[in-house]
């Protein structure tokens, strides 16, 4: 739509039109610089990153993801994802098995059960905590939440639980894959939560209503009505969360303890993907080390894409389902 | 015919409710514990000294000391990359929302979310392979690396806020002979200026604490305080992540203390951005 | 047309004038930059780093160079000089002759010489209990596992050990610590030798990894039963008990200055072209020795913009600087010793 058609002037005044575009071509010009730059961006993040692994892809191909080895003793190097693979999938998989139903349960109660006065503070009060850099929540991991686990909740686990190889030995310094669990829930809680608020307020009240005029206690309102609801986006909000988790570098290696093992004890030491790399980046200095350690980012950023593209389209699905607008 | 459940229905009621209860306690709880550790602990060790002098390293002896470098660094980190972020973020939204056919505008809004799903360690990987190999650290290479992370939330809240602005105002401005350009800058873009500033304050929020990307690109520092770019600059996360994993108790009364400083001032711009975002949906509702 | 945002706009801009005006007055107070004079940027071993800390104030006042050093471990040195991020490199470990060859024209230097000590936290016992290395290495491979255990018992007849898990605390990052260590581990145990080797960093079969010699020092106070190994000044600095270690002549030897100078005395001859030493478990004959005493290496490229002031300030190091060393338990570095750090500084040119 250019404006020479709006414009009763460009009749009376021809050389008006020829100026009137250049302007529009220079801001469509440097505006679309910019998109093309951000489209850029993340071209060049890719590239870097491949580029960054590939002595190691060329070196170990696809067997690297599942090795379980980190041995970077020279003369007898052999790296491998598998141990940090697993690291990653238990933290965050458990991390999110305990936020999923305490942030469901924190939505469902600020939006139905909540006196009013209290939903919006409690509401902010819970925002906050996503506010809450990762690095503060990891000092807080080391001083305050290692020290408590390690003296009174592992033992306690253990001795209570221990037959389940889960709950082996507790640690002794504090820094384990159970420390660095909580943490990541404290992490996933504020994003699911909020999503899933919102998500419940975006139900509409007629299906309520209805349901509870038919004689539904509220639990069953909310089975029947809400939760069917707001299924898709619940699901994105736990991947968004799960991607949150799987991301998280710096609060988990202050808490988790390094190490290269496939352990079922969760009070053991260990490493996920992001974990190792910031423990490990800085001092590595083999090419093989270095390309290991990018192949290890570029697993996490693959990681990272799927579920982000997995949330959208999950949104996207139900907003068609739904005729609503896609919101993440 | 329900009557006959309904006491059982109504006991898995309340204790449906009781459980959503106990969440939201949880959930509470472990934000008073964290907030309140940090509150405690870090209150009782701030003073002056913190943000008025520099840090000593290795002294046997207690000396006064602070963060002041930390504190200076973040500011010029934050800030440069702020400058860096908004006109491209304002410009890409601009591109999306007044130039941009259907296609690119769903492909560039799909390269945005990708790019706000890029984990910060990989970011900081990315930053330091580009403009770092060579060259060393510096501050302009951290605050890029913060800029990337800036850019999304800056460009999302924008296109939000453009499209909130009714084509009314912008087909009036057109009929009556504007330019496209100008009806951009000077009339539409204004209306925007509460949502870019939430956009923008909520950005700073979360990228003052981020640690991982500067890890890689702004570490290596001195013990002075510096406004200079061009070298490596200390910034508040990164001394707060390295504090917290000595032995010492002095260092992580500092590691406390700025993690207090810190947690305020992002509780403080998150509760401005949220003001200045109520304020200005007010604002173009009572335009429309 | 609206006046939209105006008086946000100016809200906002005195609020951030304000900030801005406080931590501008408030750091005013701290120390400017001494941008008049150069800034010498080096990275690595955290080792060496208590000595560098006493020499940047020195160095500033001396010379006028803002020395900035970051302990991000041995490997990170090594890492960070062959990329160019710095302006020299700091390491433990010397340096392979693959890494010499990535770092395309580097000088490796001997500028200090201290030894790593072995810290424990147990309760109710006193400094400087005996340990031997043997005993070492099985502990550290996990075969040894409470500290009552009859092997360290036997070396520590009278001292009530009291039944507590060994909690391990070891080097998370490329450390020359831990080069140190397993080097003299290997020397001591075939079977660490042969299972886990000599490296800057090497596959534990046990343990807590820590990032630097700061967070190994954290690990252990903060654990009951912990053990680890760091450089001597770390665990003097942060009130930590250390063994005192069984050398080859039989007696336990302590990682003090007449220890680690017995232990200097066992090579005096760095190897031609890489100017390394190794004095790991010296010869039965310096029967002072402490056994994991350890040479530690600045590196620097032979070709570089500030050659002028990275000589100067070495030249410091390896002289007016060692006088910094003794409380710190570096022992200032032999004349033979000497005589060759000078002749490969005079390697650095523009």
């Amino acid at each position: 739509m250019s404006s020479a058609e709006l414009t009763p002037e460009a009749t009376r005044r021809p050389f008006t039109g020829r100026r009137v575009r250049f302007g529009d071509l220079v801001l469509q010009v440097v505006a679309g610089t910019a998109a093309a730059a951000a489209t850029v961006l993340v071209g060049l993040i890719t590239w870097k990153v491949v580029d960054g692994a590939w002595p190691a892809i060329t070196h170990y191909g696809v067997r690297f993801v599942t090795r379980v080895a980190w041995n970077p003793v020279v003369g007898h190097e052999l790296y491998g994802a598998g141990s940090f693979l697993f690291g990653t999938a238990v933290t965050s998989l458990l991390a999110l098995a305990i936020a999923a139903p305490l942030s469901i349960g924190i939505a469902l109660y600020l939006t139905e059960l909540a006196p009013r006065f209290l939903r919006g503070p409690v509401t902010a009060l819970v925002e906050t905590l996503a506010a809450i850099p990762s690095v503060v929540i990891g000092l807080w991991g080391i001083l305050v939440l290692g020290p408590v686990l390690r003296d009174h909740v592992e033992p306690g686990l253990h001795s209570a639980l221990g037959f389940i190889p889960l709950f082996g030995a507790p640690s002794t310094s504090g820094s384990s894959m159970f420390t660095a669990i909580i943490v990541l829930t404290i992490m996933i809680l504020p994003i699911v939560s909020s999503i899933s608020r919102e998500l419940f307020l975006g139900v509409p009240s007629e299906l309520k209503e209805g349901a509870l005029a038919l004689g539904t206690t509220r639990w069953e309102m909310v089975r029947g009505v809400m939760f069917p609801y707001a299924r898709g986006g619940i699901a994105a909000a736990l991947i968004l969360g799960l991607g949150r988790a799987v991301g998280e570098a710096i609060a988990v290696t202050q808490v988790i303890g390094g190490g290269v093992f496939i352990h079922w004890n969760l009070f053991d030491s260990g490493d996920t993907l992001a974990s190792k790399i910031a423990a490990s980046y800085q001092g590595a200095t083999s090419k093989l080390q270095v390309g290991s350690l990018i192949y290890l980012a570029l697993i996490l950023l693959v990681f990272s894409l799927v579920m982000n593209l997995a949330a959208q389209w999950i949104v996207r699905r139900v907003a068609r389902r739904q005729g609503l607008g896609a919101r993440t | 015919m329900q009557h006959v459940h309904l006491p059982r229905r109504r006991r898995v009621n309340r204790l449906m409710e009781g459980l959503a209860m106990l969440a939201a306690l949880i959930a509470v709880g472990m934000l008073v514990i964290v907030v309140w550790s940090v509150a405690k602990r870090g209150a009782g060790a701030i003073n002056l000294d913190l943000i008025t002098k520099n840090p000593v390293p290795f002294s046997f002896e207690p000396v006064a000391q602070g963060l002041a470098n930390a504190f200076v660094g973040s500011l010029v980190l934050v800030g440069l990359a702020t400058l860096m972020a908004l006109p491209v973020g304002i410009l890409v939204a601009v591109y999306l929302n007044e130039f941009a056919p259907p296609s690119v505008r769903t492909f560039v809004g799909l390269v945005l979310d990708v790019l706000n799903g890029v984990p910060a360690i990989v970011i900081g990987i990315f930053v330091f392979g580009l403009v770092v190999i060579g060259r060393g650290q510096s501050g302009w290479a951290g605050a890029f690396a913060l800029a990337c992370l800036m850019l999304p939330l800056v460009a999302r809240s924008t296109i939000e806020v453009l499209a909130l602005v009714p084509s009314s105002l912008r087909e009036a401005s057109l009929a009556l002979g504007v330019a496209r350009w100008r009806t951009t800058l000077s009339i539409v873009l204004p209306q925007t200026i509460g949502g870019v500033l939430t956009g923008t304050v909520l950005a700073v929020a979360r990228v003052s604490g981020e640690t991982a990307p500067l890890l890689f690109t702004s570490s290596i520092v001195g013990t002075q305080t510096s406004w200079s770019p061009f070298h490596a600059l200390q910034s508040v996360p990164v001394a707060i992540f390295e504090l917290s994993e000595s032995p010492d108790p002095q260092d992580h009364a500092r590691a406390w203390a700025a993690a207090l400083v810190l947690l305020l001032f992002i509780l403080f711009t998150s509760l401005a951005a949220r003001w200045l975002a109520t304020r200005s949906r007010r604002k173009l509702a009572a335009s429309r | 047309m609206p006046k939209s945002g105006s008086f946000t706009r100016t809200v906002l801009a005195v609020a951030a004038a304000a900030i801005l005006a406080v931590v501008a007055s408030g750091t005013a107070g701290a120390a400017p930059a001494k941008h008049s004079g150069t800034t010498l940027s080096g990275a690595g071993s955290s080792f060496v780093s208590p000595l560098v800390s006493q020499w940047i104030p020195a160095v500033g006042s001396a010379f006028g160079y803002e020395l900035q050093y970051s302990p991000i471990g041995s490997g990170g040195g090594i890492a960070a000089i062959t990329s160019r991020t710095v302006d020299f490199g700091a390491s433990d470990a010397p340096l392979t002759p693959d890494q010499f060859t990535a770092c395309k024209g580097c000088v490796q230097i001997p500028w200090a010489l201290s030894a790593t000590s072995i810290i424990y936290n147990v309760s109710g016992v006193k400094n400087l209990l005996h340990m031997d290395g043997p005993t070492l290495a099985k502990i550290f491979m996990g075969q040894i596992t409470d500290w009552n255990d009859p092997a360290i018992q036997s070396l520590n007849k009278g001292v009530n050990l009291p039944s507590e898990k060994i909690a391990i605390v070891h080097r998370s990052d490329n450390s020359g610590a831990t080069y140190n260590f397993t080097d003299y581990l290997s020397t001591v145990s075939p079977a660490w030798k042969s299972q886990l080797g000599v490296g800057v960093a090497v596959n534990w079969p046990v343990g807590s990894g820590q990032r630097g010699s700061a967070g190994v020092a954290a690990g252990v106070s903060q654990t009951p039963g912990g053990i680890g190994y760091v450089d001597v000044a770390f665990a003097l600095k942060n009130h930590l008990k250390f063994f005192a270690m069984k050398n080859r002549s039989g007696k336990f030897a302590t990682p003090g200055l007449k220890g680690i100078l017995a232990a200097a005395s066992s090579d005096q001859k760095p190897t031609a072209g890489t100017n390394e030493l190794s004095i790991v478990n010296p010869p039965k004959k310096f029967a002072l020795a402490y056994p994991i005493s350890t040479y530690t290496y600045v590196i620097a490229p032979t070709s570089s913009p500030k050659a002028q002031e990275l000589r100067k300030f070495l030249f410091w190091a390896v002289t007016k600087g060692q006088t910094f060393g003794p409380k710190l338990l570096f022992q200032p570095i032999p004349k033979s010793v000497l005589v060759v750090a000078e002749k490969a500084i005079t390697q650095i040119k523009s």
